[in-house]
């Protein structure tokens, strides 16, 4: 079996975020950018799944400008097979990644795609339930544990207030939650020796896909500072407050 | 980080620095306050490739250029001096293999070095022949099938837990320089090596140093190269040694920059943060031109490494200039911490404390100015 992983290049989760002076978006310039730290958990749970021997390849693909290439290459250090660039320098907004996914998918007829639950760009947390409902797959999102048997696959999903176990008809779509496992580090020999491996660019023209941008941000601010707190004497001042300044008992 | 660089060589650097951030960094405090011996990193090490990148990937390292290797060194001091003097000790015991041996020797050797299975050390200064190691006087006589070690060491790096020691020896007492030989020395497979306690030392308490006396048996296929170019393999080994050097005085240096620079922002006296006052802004300038001028010669020398012409010269500008640099800009980044600067909370103490050692090993100051006035007169 084929594992599709798709990983997005995104500002490094180290890194504190400026806004642009003219409030058009956040300041990209001379920032660390690294792969997205929940696709690095779905390159990580592919990798666990082809040593258990229960995939053969695993597939990495970005869609983003030139640089994401070396988003790829981490893909490939940590262990993955080969890469797909899809090099746009457009703003890729979910339905288009989902559109051209699709298009990736059908070429490469993987029985598992794993993405991350969300990226930690934009949050949006829509790629994945895109992408299953354009293709008419079963999706397991926020997966914390992934159990793959004889054509399904169960996934222990992280809800509000528990979680919840899916079993699901391959193909499938998983999308990874936090706790699913911990990537890890691809060591420096790996990091050499995946230059050698193939990554083959594309372009969204190839797929047919328009990853012109449907939707248009009017401004970008900081989010408020927060106030500092204040100290109490005791319990009871703390209730007191809660009761007539916060409002809240 | 640097330009000279490929993709790949900064994909292992921003690894190097991961890694470092998250498993050295947490622990440098307390290799420091207990003297725990930074072996402790070694698995870990060895899992990410570090104890071998020093090597070609023939004899199982990666290859790196000398400028890629040069910023993972300072990476890892950065994070943790000990950690980082433990490893690039076993880089001088790997380096005099591959500068001075047979392909027998390194096949039988390095591999099992690089992949972080076996240990190093480099045993060069006795107790009467620091600066000037030619006044050696451990012998190596011809015996048997090879030959009879006699002599003792001190200040070895690793020595304790070495799986193999690169010991310099001289075959010919009355040769002076041309008289030493280099011999592996491995401790668990023979008689006669006493490793004894390691050093009380004021920094890189981690980074453990042992006295070490020899009266053994070390078979002839133990020898790097021909009797009598041990002295030579040395000096070589200390021209990338003193690079390394440099980058471990440079990565410490950027540490203490960094905590400086972020106090400055942050302590308030007077109502104002500390940055906005011109006396420390200064000194931060002036430790940020200093540490960008350790680094640029830190490079150059590095570049040279690896393309078959001499650099003594650049390797000694460079660790003369980076370990004295670093001293005064983690004086700085000290002073500018105040009261806290001098406590233990603070790393600020032990990276000066651990920095204090790069003015002294591999030839001191005055011995690398010496070096480069006898380069500039000859
Ligand atoms: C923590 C630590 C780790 C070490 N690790 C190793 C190791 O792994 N392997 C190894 O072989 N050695 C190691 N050493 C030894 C180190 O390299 C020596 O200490 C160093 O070379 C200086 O020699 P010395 O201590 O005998 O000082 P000396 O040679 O006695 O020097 C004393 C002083 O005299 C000065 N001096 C000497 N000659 C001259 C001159 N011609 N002109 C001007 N000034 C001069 C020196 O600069 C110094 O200031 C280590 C030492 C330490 C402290
Ligand atoms: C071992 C030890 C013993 C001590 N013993 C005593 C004691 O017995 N009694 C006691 O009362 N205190 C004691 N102290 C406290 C000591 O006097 C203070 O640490 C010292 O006055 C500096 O204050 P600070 O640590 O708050 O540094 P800060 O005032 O925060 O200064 C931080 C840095 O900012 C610089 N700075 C501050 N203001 C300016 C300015 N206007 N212009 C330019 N630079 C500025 C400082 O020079 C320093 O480099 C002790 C401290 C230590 C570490």
């Amino acid at each position: 079996m084929k594992i599709l992983v798709p990983v997005k290049r995104v500002i490094d989760y180290n890194v504190k975020v400026r806004v642009k002076a003219d409030g058009t978006g956040v300041d990209l310039a001379n920032v660390k950018m690294s792969m997205n730290p929940f696709d690095e958990i779905a390159v990580e749970e592919a990798i666990r799944l082809r040593e258990a021997g229960k995939a053969e390849e695993i597939i990495v693909v970005s869609v983003g400008p030139q640089q994401a290439q070396e988003t790829l290459r981490t893909g490939l250090a940590m262990g993955a097979d080969r890469g797909i660039l899809v090099k746009t320098d457009a703003t890729t907004e979910p339905l288009a990644v989902a559109k051209i996914l699709k298009k990736v998918v059908e070429e490469e007829q993987p029985g598992l795609v794993i993405l991350g639950k969300q990226a930690i760009d934009d949050d949006c947390n829509q790629t994945g339930q895109m992408l299953a409902a354009l293709l008419g797959w079963s999706q397991g999102t926020f997966a914390s544990k992934v159990d793959l048997g004889e054509g399904t696959v169960d996934v222990t999903r992280e809800v509000d207030g528990g979680l919840q176990t899916v079993k699901l008809k391959l193909p499938a779509i998983v999308t990874t939650d936090l706790r699913l496992n911990e990537p890890r580090y691809a060591s420096l020999p790996n990091i050499m020796k995946a230059k050698k491996k193939p990554i083959d660019e594309k372009s969204p023209e190839d797929y047919g896909v328009d990853v012109a941008p449907r939707l248009e941000v009017l401004k970008t601010v900081e989010p408020p500072a927060r106030q500092a707190g204040v100290k109490v004497a005791d319990v009871a001042e703390l209730v007191a407050k809660l009761k007539n300044e916060a409002g809240v008992l | 980080m640097s330009v000279d660089l490929n993709s790949e060589e900064q994909a292992v650097i921003g690894q190097i620095e991961r890694f470092s951030s998250k498993v050295l960094v947490p622990a440098a405090a307390e290799i420091d306050a207990k003297s725990r011996f930074a072996t402790l990193h070694r698995p870990a090490l060895a899992e990410m490739g570090i104890m071998g990148m020093n090597l070609p990937e023939a004899y199982g390292g990666i290859g790196l250029s000398g400028p890629a290797l040069y910023c993972a060194v300072e990476a890892i001091a950065a994070a943790c001096g000990s950690t980082a003097s433990m490893l690039t000790a076993h880089f001088l015991a790997t380096d005099s293999l591959l500068l001075g041996a047979d392909e027998a020797l390194k096949q039988r050797i390095l591999p099992a070095a690089a992949a972080g299975e076996a240990l190093g050390a480099f045993a060069l200064t006795e107790p009467m022949a620091g600066s000037n190691p030619a006044d050696m006087r451990s012998t190596a006589t011809r015996d048997g099938d090879g030959y009879r070690l006699k002599g003792s060491k001190c200040f070895i790096s690793n020595a304790g837990e070495a799986d193999f020691i690169v010991v310099y020896a001289k075959t010919d007492s009355a040769a002076g320089a041309r008289g030493v030989s280099a011999f592996v020395v491995e401790p668990a497979r023979i008689e006669g090596v006493e490793i004894g306690r390691p050093e009380e030392t004021m920094g890189l308490r981690g980074g453990h140093v042992f006295p070490i006396s020899f009266d053994c048996h070390v078979p002839a296929e133990n020898r790097l190269g021909d009797e009598g170019t041990g002295f030579r393999t040395a000096m070589k080994v200390l021209d990338n040694g003193r690079i390394e050097v440099a980058a471990q005085a440079t990565g410490i240096a950027r540490a203490a920059l960094d905590a400086a620079v972020s106090y400055a922002r942050e302590r308030e006296v007077g109502g104002q943060p500390i940055g906005s006052f011109q006396g420390l802004q200064w000194m931060l300038a002036d430790s940020a031109t200093e540490l960008a001028a350790a680094r640029a010669l830190g490079l150059q020398a590095a570049r040279k490494r690896g393309t078959g012409a001499r650099y003594s010269r650049d390797s000694a500008f460079a660790k003369l200039y980076a370990s004295e640099a670093a001293w005064r800009i983690a004086d700085r980044a000290l002073q500018i911490h105040g009261g806290y600067g001098y406590t233990r909370d603070f790393p600020l103490e032990r990276y000066l404390r651990d920095l204090r050692i790069f003015r002294i090993y591999e030839g001191s100051s005055e011995i690398q100015r010496t070096i480069i006035a006898r380069d500039l007169l000859s």
